[in-house]
């Protein structure tokens, strides 16, 4: 008798594991062995630029891009100029990665014939373990078109051409469609034409704050405004907004805009940007 | 009595330490290049598998864990086809027909049938692999199968579809070891 008891409960737990094994989803068994990784959130931007603004993306190891710009005259010419496209001021930029999270670019703008030279800097990405992407972005910019003629009592050296450029981009991609960015930013000019700019202010520094919504897969809308804290009162710049829409097909980004700033380099709409609102395009090709 | 009470006894183990077999680590790679246009090729070393003993089979793998060689296909994969951050992984559910451990020998052929998921859809796969026994407590699995994008409902924009293959092939290579 005491057997026959103990028989029916082995008979019962071999029932019941069975039962249970088949119960037993092999797929949440999977879920517990599988170790927890780092998962990398997708890029907050499309292009390398939110309009003028750098934004926290960054060509990968290897890449090459060509980035032409044009910024028009301001729309409010009119038909005269019809609406600012007979005067184009092109910016053509090429830019390389020779190592993982580091890029290199040179460009040459019409705007004050400007050579520039940049370089952008991965500091970390956003991911389950971090809640932002931030960069490090400098640059130097040699303004060519500054001649002696213009000035009666100052002799124009070399070091005036120069201007730089220091940002810390921090984005976060908060939902699929929306992404915010933040970047203060660190402006040196060498030069200050007080009859522009009213006081002295070789360094500056200004706030800049971008952001995109994605309204396709494809097709994204940004904005983007820069306070420059340092401006004088008197000073005849403006604080540069941008805003437009990305449209990206395969390896183009093409962005079209509209910005009350005529430069596209970081000291050229942080500090001097006319304030008259004019159309303009980045088409962005990687290969 | 007692024999039937130890057979009984034995038996219970048995189905209390089934034995499975797994792996984190297997390879999965999809091919969907087209003549003349860049290929289109990514490779995954990070996907999971279990098998038990009677032939069944579950395996998961991240979308996001897919790399390409070309870091905008890559953007591209993740964001406007596959979705990874809404459907962040795709699974497999179906058996290995007729697997039995003990039996292996090399390069036997299998019949894997089950259920892939990709994008919160299901599709029915059948297709023909091979297991190989790489030691006494572990053995290799390999299979391949196409899919369609269609299949899992992405769509493919017309600029680009000539670029991408109509059938997308997935190969997979996974060594599964005991589990204890």
């Amino acid at each position: 008798m005491h057997y026959n008891k103990i028989i029916i409960l082995f008979l019962f737990l071999n029932l019941n594991t069975t039962f249970i094994n088949a119960q037993n989803d092999l797929l949440e068994e999977l879920d517990k062995e599988v170790k927890p990784t780092i998962q990398f959130q997708s890029p907050a931007f499309k292009a390398l630029k939110i309009g003028n603004l750098q934004s926290t993306k960054i060509a990968e190891k290897g890449d090459i891009y060509l980035i032409v710009s044009h910024r028009f005259g301001p729309l409010k010419d009119g038909f005269d100029t019809f609406l600012g496209l007979d005067n184009a001021n092109t910016k053509i930029e090429l830019l390389y990665s020779f190592w993982k999270g580091i890029q290199f670019s040179i460009s040459r703008e019409s705007f004050r014939k400007t050579f520039a030279f940049a370089a952008k800097t991965l500091i970390t990405k956003q991911s389950n373990k971090f809640p932002l992407n931030l960069v490090g972005y400098a640059t130097i910019n040699r303004d060519t078109e500054l001649d002696q003629n213009r000035f009666t009592n100052f002799t124009l050296k070399d070091a005036d051409r120069y201007s730089y450029s220091l940002q810390l981009l921090a984005s976060r991609r908060f939902s699929k469609s929306f992404s915010f960015e933040l970047a203060p930013t660190l402006i040196r000019e060498n030069l200050q034409i007080l009859e522009e700019t009213g006081t002295a202010n070789h360094n500056q520094f200004a706030l800049g704050f971008g952001g995109r919504y994605k309204l396709s897969k494809r097709v994204s809308l940004n904005a983007e405004y820069v306070h420059n804290f340092s401006r004088d009162e008197n000073s005849i710049y403006y604080n540069p907004y941008t805003f437009g829409i990305d449209i990206e097909t395969g390896g183009h980004v093409f962005q079209l805009l509209f910005s009350n700033a005529q430069s596209s380099n970081e000291p050229g709409f942080i500090s001097n940007a006319s304030g008259d609102i004019a159309f303009g395009f980045n088409i962005v090709r990687v290969f | 009595m007692n024999k039937l009470l130890f057979i009984l006894l034995l038996s219970t183990l048995e189905s209390v330490i089934a034995q499975k077999y797994f792996t984190r680590n297997g390879f999965t790679e999809l091919k969907a290049s087209t003549e003349a246009f860049e290929p289109i090729h990514a490779t995954n070393n990070s996907s999971s598998a279990i098998v038990t003993n009677e032939g069944k089979i579950a395996s998961q793998i991240f979308i996001g864990a897919f790399k390409f060689k070309i870091a905008l296909m890559q953007e591209h994969f993740n964001e406007n086809y596959m979705e990874s951050s809404t459907y962040p992984k795709a699974t497999f559910k179906g058996i290995i027909v007729g697997f039995d451990f003990s039996n292996l020998t090399n390069n036997k052929e299998i019949k894997l049938k089950g259920v892939l998921t990709v994008r919160g859809i299901d599709k029915e796969i059948e297709s023909i692999g091979v297991i190989s026994k790489t030691s006494n407590s572990s053995f290799r699995l390999k299979a391949n199968f196409k899919v369609t994008p269609q299949d899992f409902k992405i769509k493919i924009p017309s600029v680009v579809r000539k670029k991408i293959a109509k059938e997308v092939i997935i190969n997979i290579d996974y060594e599964l070891k005991e589990k204890k």
